[in-house]
């Protein structure tokens, strides 16, 4: 009976047509109560159906053109404390059934070695349905029309004889998913994604350069309509070219920098976000991606009056969007850090019982396959006032660092060094050399009170492969910020 | 073992059916069941135990000159019809200037040690009880290990390919992939070490081996000292000589290369790195940790060299790269999770195409003992962990990677102590020229689902401190 109610669903919120799911529902329902009945404290289930397409074209080819689909159950349990978890694509009864034994048993085993048992923190069992936002279905548009555009984006690219190599990625994901738990959770989510990355190799002599950009979004293929994606394709191009006359930096330490909002993505991303996830702050991440130089540091002063940072699942129409997390709490804004003080991490239900704080919806997992990890969705720095063009004029000697490349950060997150795309060296409040092969290094704490301006403008940008756990999971969010100016050490990449 | 094989394959000769009814050219399935179980542990505990059972289908078909592909994890007849029109609708526009038609039936040969039914069968509470040993032993090694983390992965998988050559071919294997990582503390000083190995069987799995050599890295670094930047020879122990592998397998790839590392793609013929350097692919090696006997088209594996003393003699192909480049396939078509440095999913993955791909990749090894290397090495470090690896420019060959644990300084021959965490910074093409002494044995080495067989390998680098 206790169930049985977990489906009646909140009509006003239903937006989702029963038939739409085209999925087994009263499955979902049996997996929890078969586990429950078996003896685990506590049960929850993801029933997900996924639709992904997948679209490469380089140098005018078609390399990938794929469609997926797939559907499939994971059954959580929590036995005498311990976790256990079970997928199965198997959706007969006998499937699942055989599902939630395997996660009990699982549990069960798991229990002998866990000296303090698994506490959850309380959260309302919602029931509630939602769907994003979106206008043009991904589904609406034929494979074929939208693999003559990947191929029309990518032939765009190809601004010169100078661009060598032209590569157009795009990616659509619809996932239909529900949630319930055996305290009466059932939440249903209807999601749409997708993005397309563009990248341009150049080359001129012996230098070769690259330019690269994505465009996405939580929501359906009308991104494709609001972006004008042949501009944006050749002005990747063009890029990719200029950037061959280019200027080599030269390395300059304790330099004045301010960064755009894409470098800034990839700077909160890790060293901001992935540190802010509590099962990192507890170790629990040490022998894969590592540790966290801020554990035990909540309440204490880490940067500067400047520096603000959060994570916002709400934000609509962003890859991190959703309002519900995969242990059905309700999503909220989180604050990482308020004005240079560190105020909180991204928690799931056991780590913020550790904690002692409430639990603020961190929890995802990329398919039913996978157990949710705490995740970041949408982190990025906090808006200041300073408008972008007085950033600029008041720097008499500084750097414009712009477009993210690839970081190389140790396993505390405390030393970084994050390359570039291209930067502009700043003279008495003017852009003047371009340069190249710029990356910049420092230490956490020590950037983060070199922060002294931050501009109003935040823009979210799409990271559609952000890697954690093992089995890994590559997960789409969503990272960025406004400007941000403070110092660093400019390097020279060869 | 049998009844899910003889599904697959009547699900395999349905698909057949339904694409030539609908007037396909040609059609390829390829089925997948597989079964993974991760035991993972933190804080000295087991954190959490969790299982995967998927099965499901890859259907590729070619009408007149067009390629389209789909899957699905729904085996019903519905299903399967849906499957093919969705793969037909791929094909549409997606045109190949060039001829092209799915392998032919040839005769698969066998390899020894790739599937261990005691490891298929292995239960919960064993998989959990063998995890849990690392943590013991590591802890049992000495007082100051404070924490240890690591996993288990236990992997079987059976797959079965059939297309309309007349190509049906089964094939299983087990994995085994067990790593920890222990954190040891004395006063103030803090130090990680950490071990990890892969294999084929249980008998190959050794648990206490693994904690107590994670234990014997952490605590040996308990007292370390700042390195200067400076250009070092490197003595790379196995996991960081596998992590080079693990880069070269992607520039051998024309699909990765074309796409993402185009490092190699003007090279072919000639020198990339000193003579020293042979790189084999030998998925007939029997207990390779990548071996089996056959691709994922259902091509028979064979052993062939990829750099030969230093030049690069090929790069490995399935069957649609082999047509773009008018190559024949070498059997190197691996159906695996497609995002290049991020292995997703360790069993077999029916949602995605072919990529070619190197299947058991090793340097050849030299005449070096691993003790001789470090003998005859006067000043240098000792690598024995690579973190964080990337080539962070692919075109150019810039290579990256944080010796997060496991640096020592080597002094006239001996291994003087440990090192503090530092960061390499060089080019990959530097890094394979330098190599002037490969040592005489292969070991499993690697981390977070890559692995291989490899010697130890020295080298020159450029090296600075991570403060």
């Amino acid at each position: 009976m206790y169930f049985a109610k977990a489906f009646k669903v909140n009509s006003k919120n239903a937006y989702v047509n029963r038939m739409e799911w085209s999925m087994k529902e009263d499955l979902a329902l049996f997996a929890v109560e078969h586990a429950s009945e078996l003896g685990a404290d506590y049960v929850d289930m993801r029933l997900e159906d996924h639709y992904n397409e997948l679209i490469v074209v380089a140098n005018g080819k078609v390399q990938r053109g794929v469609i997926n689909r797939r559907r499939g159950i994971g059954v959580r349990t929590l036995v005498n404390g311990a976790w256990g978890f079970q997928s199965t694509t198997d959706l007969t009864k006998k499937g699942i059934r055989q599902a939630s034994k395997i996660a009990f048993k699982l549990a069960k085993a798991s229990s002998k070695h866990v000296p303090k048992p698994v506490k959850l923190a309380p959260t309302k069992a919602h029931k509630v349905s939602y769907k994003a936002m979106m206008k043009n279905d991904l589904e609406n548009i034929a494979f074929e029309e939208k693999l003559k555009q990947i191929i029309t984006w990518e032939k765009k690219l190809h601004t010169s004889k100078k661009i060598v190599r032209g590569l157009a990625e795009y990616s659509g994901l619809k996932i239909n998913k529900v949630f319930v738990n055996s305290e009466g959770a059932n939440i249903r989510f209807s999601n749409s994604l997708t993005w397309v990355s563009l990248k341009a190799d150049s080359k001129r002599a012996a230098t070769t350069q690259f330019y690269d950009k994505t465009i996405g979004h939580c929501g359906g293929y009308e991104i494709y309509g609001k972006n004008d994606m042949e501009k944006v394709a050749s002005e990747t191009g063009h890029k990719a070219e200029k950037l061959l006359k280019a200027k080599a930096v030269k390395t300059e330490k304790d330099a004045t920098v301010i960064l755009d909002n894409d470098y800034a993505a990839l700077l909160v991303h890790e060293i901001i976000g992935h540190p802010s996830e509590a099962d990192r702050v507890l170790g629990r991440e040490a022998a894969w991606a590592g540790t966290t130089w801020w554990a035990g540091k909540i309440g204490e002063r880490i940067g500067s009056d400047y520096l603000t940072a959060y994570d916002d699942p709400t934000i609509k129409g962003t890859l991190g969007y959703y309002r519900y997390d995969d242990e059905g709490v309700e999503a909220e804004r989180k604050v990482l850090i308020q004005k240079g003080v560190l105020k909180g991490h991204m928690h799931s239900r056991e780590t913020s019982a550790i904690f002692g704080v409430e639990p603020n919806a961190g929890m995802r997992a990329i398919t039913f396959e996978y157990i949710p990890l705490i995740r970041m969705s949408n982190t990025f720095f906090g808006e200041g006032n300073w408008k972008k063009e007085e950033l600029i004029e008041e720097t008499k000697h500084g750097y414009l660092i712009s477009c993210m490349r690839h970081p190389s950060i140790d396993d505390k997150r405390y030393n970084w060094t994050i390359s570039a795309q291209e930067a502009y060296e700043i003279k008495n409040g003017e852009l003047t050399t371009h340069l190249r092969d710029v990356a910049l290094t420092s230490i956490a704490p020590k950037f983060f009170k070199s922060i002294n301006a931050v501009t109003k403008k935040v823009e979210i940008l799409p990271l559609p492969g952000c890697g954690k756990g093992d089995p890994m999971q590559a997960l789409y969010v969503g990272n960025g910020g406004p400007y941000l100016r403070g110092v660093a050490t400019v390097l020279g990449v060869k | 073992m049998a009844s899910i094989l003889t599904a697959l394959k009547e699900a395999g000769e349905t698909i057949l059916k339904v694409a030539e009814k609908k007037g396909l050219n040609e059609a390829e399935a390829y089925l997948v069941s597989n079964n993974v179980l991760t035991i993972r542990l933190v804080n000295n505990a087991v954190f959490e135990s969790k299982g995967v059972h998927d099965i499901g289908v890859g259907l590729r078909v070619i009408k007149g000159n067009m390629l389209g592909f789909s899957s699905t994890a729904d085996l019903s007849k519905k299903s399967l019809n849906k499957l093919v029109d969705a793969a037909t609708s791929t094909a549409k526009a997606r045109k190949l200037p060039f001829k092209y038609s799915f392998p032919k039936p040839r005769k698969i040969p066998k390899v020894a040690g790739v599937y261990s039914r005691k490891l298929a069968e292995l239960s919960s509470e064993e998989a959990v009880e063998l995890a849990y040993d690392m943590v013991e032993a590591s802890t049992a090694h000495s007082k100051k290990i404070k924490d240890n983390a690591g996993v288990l992965n236990v992997v079987s998988y059976e797959t079965s390919v059939l297309n309309s050559h007349g190509v049906s071919a089964k094939n299983r294997g087990t994995f085994f992939e067990a790593s920890l990582s222990a954190t040891a503390k004395r006063g103030k000083s803090v130090s990680e070490g950490s071990d990890a190995t892969a294999g084929r069987s249980l008998k190959e799995l050794k648990p206490q081996d693994i904690g107590e050599k994670a234990a014997m890295m952490a605590v040996s670094g308990l007292k370390s000292k700042k390195l200067k930047e400076d250009t070092y020879t490197l003595i790379l122990d196995y996991e960081p000589a596998q992590g080079v592998i693990g880069y070269i397998s992607y520039l051998v790839s024309p699909m990765i290369a074309r796409l993402y590392f185009p490092l190699f793609l003007d090279k072919l013929d000639k020198k990339i790195a000193s003579p020293q350097v042979t790189l084999i692919d030998d998925p007939l090696m029997p207990n390779g940790v990548g071996s089996a006997p056959m691709d994922d088209e259902g091509t028979p594996s064979k052993k062939q060299i990829i750099i030969n003393k230093g030049v690069l003699k090929k790069f490995v192909y399935d069957s649609f790269y082999g047509a773009i480049d008018k190559k024949k396939t070498t059997g190197n078509a691996i159906r695996a999770s497609f995002a290049v440095g991020v292995s997703s999913f360790p069993g077999k993955n029916y949602n995605g195409e072919p990529i070619p791909f190197p299947m058991n990749p090793y340097f050849k090894p030299g005449k070096w003992k691993r003790n001789e290397i470090i003998e005859e090495t006067n000043k240098g470090l000792l690598v024995r962990r690579f973190h964080y690896t990337r080539l962070t420019n692919p075109t150019r060959g810039d290579f990256t990677s944080v010796l997060r644990m496991g640096l020592y300084a080597v002094k006239n021959g001996e291994v003087v102590g440990a090192v503090k965490k530092a960061r390499l910074l060089d080019n990959l093409l530097n890094l394979l020229q330098n190599v002037d002494a490969v040592s005489d044995k292969l070991v499993v080495a690697g981390s977070w689902g890559d692995y291989a067989h490899t010697p130890v390998i020295r080298t020159k680098a450029h090296v600075a401190p991570i403060d």
